[in-house]
């Protein structure tokens, strides 16, 4: 005798009212996995100059740990300093600070790095067209160029100062920001000479950690940091400042998720009560019963998350068309935690009807219409 | 004799678990419509938190900055005197500002640390508890940051690489509180004596004194300059993602509401099938879907208004530094939403109304 699959029979005989809820029930976790890509995005973005330098170390004023909203002040003796501990390949100092860079009205928030151009190792890592700058010139990252209507040689203003853009980088802007580089002279003519961190090279055949270690021990007013480590600190405040929006996010996406196969699933065992007084009366149990109920949970949170997912793959190419300092990345992680979410949110959807069905009487399937 | 049968009434509340179920789910999408708006306005307002309570009409910064949140400017402290020396000048006090991340419990809390002189203008305009800092080793830290990380006055906090005593506690901005300590305090952790971030200027005579201080070569803002340009910042990182949340709550009411709706009728359709058969139009029918989706969207706004109330006060009591404001357009927004939920919801009820067989009246059960 052959099965029937009862479950996906009940859920999909209205192909209309399937649809309905499961778009809503996908709406619902496009929700979820589009602010977790909004936020995985951000991070790589964040600690894309970080992760991407040539640097093994980073010194920083005592107790600083990140670029972000951060300022730090080294006097530049210290690169000396730095350069004659053993185990040092190279030190460059790297002036930052918090400006604008401005084209008639429109601004934008940036990062500003006045690096060394002769070594380069402070400057961006690619370069989609230009050259580097020379004194009074400045690399804009090419989405705020965009953003900016500016190209090579036009006039840009940091700072306060009119610079010539020489070229234009990537990598560099994200959902709050954006990052220019111009000359270690120049930074320093109008912010002044002192460093905000230094980068370190090590030697060949010495870890990054035994550098870092080395460093700690000789220069204790400061703080000394892998790349690696460095990155994540950078990493860990973005996350502190933005995990709060999203959990309130996340809770609300799922209690809407909840609530949306919830009704699915009582709307679709009130369709056919007698439907299963019948199956009750051909002697299926409890537990058979229950199987029914959550296989149509499962079916449509299964269909719900593979619609989520293009949906949201979808809404992650639009909006990175429409603002390129945006970017959307699923990661397979954000799939795994919002797949069992749903799946324990189906479970728990599941309870309502499950004590309908308990209570149909088998003679229902009895009475006429 | 004329007399109205309430069917969209009737129909929607034949099964009121299932309008029960229905308004929640449209409720908690309107939920989410409100508390995105909310959370907007409560950005708008903090962020401009500083300029809005340090009673300046005028600040002095270095050439090219155009904001204050998050700002890094630097003048020289000399200014300040150049200012004072100004006709139409009533009172001129440097302060210096910057961001700093406070590692406490092993997180990284961010912070708007506000240097100013005692007994100047720029220092906290409230105080909740204990007193405003006097000597260089004392800081007042915003509530918030102190109810969450449990510190307490008379604790020790160290900001880059100096300790403080907290004395006081103050305000906060978005998502991050002030710490406020002395000028001299911040001229030391920043091993910038001479200079300061913004000189505050209070006159009874802005534009004329603005105009005297940029001949001199000054740069200077004024308070709505520079909060435009604070919520600029805050506009071009979140509106993108606020928008495409809106958009997805709306989406869900829609879904949601035409689900409804649609599951009523079918459960209905011998019911709509005689109601064709005695003559109803289409236009009725297209009415009757209408009715029905107003119906369980206006369920959905009310559910959606409970909801928010109960929302905002958890997020109030479980993080106080997200600050929910509910306005005349917020509410205003919510029911357009709710409108357009319904008016979108109903084309599907509506078309397969239509499409009803009077046929289906005579069918057996």
């Amino acid at each position: 005798m052959g099965r029937i699959s009862i479950a996906r029979k009940n859920l999909f005989q209205d192909r209309r009212r399937a649809t309905l809820s499961i778009a809503g029930v996908s709406a619902a976790l496009v929700l979820i996995l589009v602010l977790d890509g909004i936020f995985a995005g951000a991070m790589q973005q964040v600690t894309a100059y970080i992760r991407s330098s040539p640097a093994d170390v980073f010194v920083a004023q005592r107790d600083v740990t990140t670029m972000h909203m951060t300022t730090s002040a080294l006097a530049p003796s210290l690169v000396d300093e730095v350069r004659a501990i053993d185990g040092v390949d190279w030190a460059d100092g790297l002036h930052y600070t918090t400006s604008s860079v401005d084209v008639g009205n429109n601004s934008l928030l940036t990062y500003v790095l006045g690096y060394d151009t002769a070594t380069g190792r402070g400057g961006p890592r690619n370069l989609a067209s230009g050259q580097p700058p020379t004194d009074g010139q400045a690399l804009v990252d090419s989405v705020a160029a965009g953003e900016l209507g500016v190209d090579i040689g036009d006039k840009v203003n940091i700072l306060g100062y009119p610079f010539v853009i020489s070229g234009l980088s990537t990598d560099g802007t994200y959902i709050a920001n954006t990052t220019v580089f111009i000359t270690s002279d120049d930074f320093a003519a109008l912010r002044g000479p002192t460093y905000a961190y230094i980068l370190v090279g090590a030697q060949v055949g010495m870890s990054p950690e035994d550098l870092q270690q080395r460093l700690a021990i000789a220069m204790p007013d400061t703080t000394v940091m892998t790349r690696t480590e460095f990155a994540k600190q950078e990493a860990n405040v973005v996350r502190t400042m933005a995990a709060d929006v999203m959990a309130i996010m996340s809770v609300i996406g799922f209690l809407i998720a909840l609530a949306l196969v919830g009704l699915t699933l009582f709307t679709a065992t009130v369709a056919k009560q007698r439907e299963y007084g019948i199956i009750k009366a051909i002697g299926a149990g409890r537990g058979r019963l229950t199987i029914i109920v959550l296989a149509q949970a499962t079916w449509t949170i299964i269909l719900a998350l593979a619609l989520a997912i293009i949906l949201t793959s979808l809404i992650g190419v639009a909006i990175d068309a429409l603002t390129p300092n945006l970017i959307v990345v699923i990661e397979l992680g954000s799939i795994a935690r919002t797949t069992i979410s749903a799946f324990v949110v189906g479970a728990i959807s599941s309870v309502l009807p499950l004590r309908r069905i308990s209570r149909i009487d088998p003679s229902t399937s009895f009475r006429m219409a | 004799m004329h007399s109205h049968v309430p069917l969209a009434r009737r129909n929607m509340l034949a099964d009121p678990r299932r309008l029960i179920a229905g308004a929640v789910t449209v409720g908690l999408a309107i939920m989410l419509i409100l508390l995105l708006d909310g959370l907007w306005t409560g950005i708008k307002r903090s962020v401009t938190a500083y300029e809005d309570h340090v009673g300046a009409d005028l600040y002095v910064a270095q050439s090219g900055t155009r904001n204050f949140f998050g700002a890094v400017s630097q003048i020289p402290r000399s200014t300040v005197d150049v200012i004072r020396l100004e006709s139409g000048v009533n009172w001129a006090s440097p302060v210096r500002t910057f961001l700093a991340i406070i590692s406490l419990h092993d997180q990284k809390v961010p912070a708007s640390i506000i240097g100013w002189e005692p007994g100047e203008h720029g220092g906290p305009w409230e105080i909740s508890q204990g007193r405003a800092p006097e000597s260089d080793n004392e800081i007042a830290i915003g509530r918030v940051m102190a109810d969450r990380h449990r510190l307490r006055i008379g604790d020790s906090l160290d900001v880059m690489g100096q300790t403080f005593q907290i004395v006081g506690t103050s305000s906060d901005t978005f998502m991050l509180s002030f710490v406020f300590m002395t000028h001299a305090a911040t001229d030391s952790i920043l091993d910038s004596k001479n200079t300061t971030s913004f000189v505050l200027v209070g006159t009874d005579r802005a534009d004329q004194v603005r105009t005297q201080l940029e001949s001199g070569g000054l740069t200077v803002r004024n308070r709505d300059e520079l909060a435009t340009q604070d919520l600029a910042v805050m506009t071009r990182a979140y509106k993108i993602p606020m928008g495409v949340m809106r958009g997805v709550a709306f989406a869900i009411g829609i879904l949601v509401i035409a689900l409804c709706v649609y599951t009523a009728i079918m459960d209905r359709s011998r019911e709509y099938g005689i109601i064709k058969a005695m003559g109803a139009t289409r236009r009725d029918l297209v009415s009757l879907a209408l009715r029905q989706t107003f119906i369980v969207a206006s369920a959905g706004f009310i559910a959606g208004s409970m909801l928010f109330t109960v929302g905002r006060a958890v997020i109030s009591s479980i993080r106080p530094q997200f600050s929910v404001v509910l306005t005349t357009d917020t509410v205003t927004r919510a029911i357009i939403a709710a409108v357009l939920m319904a008016l979108v919801a109903a084309a599907l009820p509506a078309n397969r109304l239509a499409r009803i067989e009077p046929a289906t009246a005579y069918r057996g059960g």
